[in-house]
């Protein structure tokens, strides 16, 4: 899923991995957990999903940029459709539990 | 955080990882990991629990990447043993035996061959074993040429040279145990 969420955050605009991580921190997914980024990163560019590029960065020495190829986008419009379908499945099996919390 | 990118470097170097793509990815870690201290965030919220294994973080990306073979699946990984052991036993085995018979000095036999060409063709004079077919080998008693023996005791030592290599070679290649840092 991590894959998924990075390349979202990349389509908005070619990103380094620190920007990346700072991406999903803005949106609430502060802990990536075990693996960290970069594998997965390692992954989506040996997949062909991303492409990469060298580019300065505010004041730092350059860094590699990420950004989706055609197969990315197209495996990131893929992988959303899934993960609304898989989310609104459990949604209403859930939706009919009500939560009582005793104090 | 420099310890962390000098012992994923030193990983990389271990593993095989060539020079440029080992620096590539180290400039890049250790950049990010500058700009994350920066901003007062520090190398657990960036890299999860891997801040706490350098070294299977390195060689998690850099299998990742595919620029090394992927680790071998823990099937994998009993099963080789196993037919590690196994050969070096037999190895050992083939070792034993070539030495008993030449201190006993029993059997005393050899492989000898013979040519089989239709005006020519002889009975074998007897034997304990005559295989049939054109060029077949005849296991004779008593010979001076190549003893089996001896040819036991060389291919026993070849033998378990090259499981001396398998094992030092396995070794090697295991996995690197978690580190705290």
């Amino acid at each position: 899923m991590l894959d998924l969420c990075l390349l979202a955050v990349m389509d908005e605009g070619p990103a380094y991995g620190y920007e990346m991580t700072k991406r999903l921190r803005d949106r609430g997914l502060a802990t990536v957990g075990e693996g960290s980024i970069y594998p997965l990163l390692g992954r989506l560019e040996r997949d062909g999903l991303v492409e990469t590029y060298r580019g300065a960065s505010n004041g730092g020495p350059p860094r590699k940029y990420y950004r989706p190829s055609s197969a990315g986008r197209l495996a990131l419009a893929l992988g959303v459709s899934e993960w609304r379908a898989a989310r609104d499945a459990v949604d209403a099996v859930l939706a009919p539990v009500k939560i009582e919390v005793a104090s | 955080m420099s310890d962390f990118v000098e012992q994923c470097r030193s990983e990389w170097r271990r593993l095989g990882v060539p020079d440029p793509l080992a620096e590539e990815m180290a400039a890049d870690l250790a950049s990010d990991l500058a700009e994350a201290e920066t901003e007062g965030v520090s190398a657990e919220e960036l890299l999860g629990t891997s801040a706490f294994d350098p070294r299977s973080f390195a060689a998690s990306w850099a299998a990742e990447r595919g620029i090394i073979p992927e680790p071998p699946r823990r099937g994998n990984a009993r099963r080789r043993p196993l037919v590690l052991v196994a050969f070096t036993g037999l190895a050992a085995l083939t070792l034993i035996v070539a030495g008993l018979l030449l201190l006993t000095g029993q059997p005393k036999v050899s492989l000898a061959a013979t040519r089989a060409t239709g005006a020519h063709l002889q009975s074998p004079p007897a034997g304990p074993f005559v295989p049939s077919g054109p060029g077949r080998h005849v296991l004779a008693q008593a010979s001076a040429a190549a003893p089996v023996e001896w040819i036991l005791l060389f291919l026993a030592i070849v033998a378990l040279g090259f499981a001396a290599w398998l094992w030092s070679s396995w070794s090697r290649s295991r996995p690197p145990a978690a580190t705290a840092s």
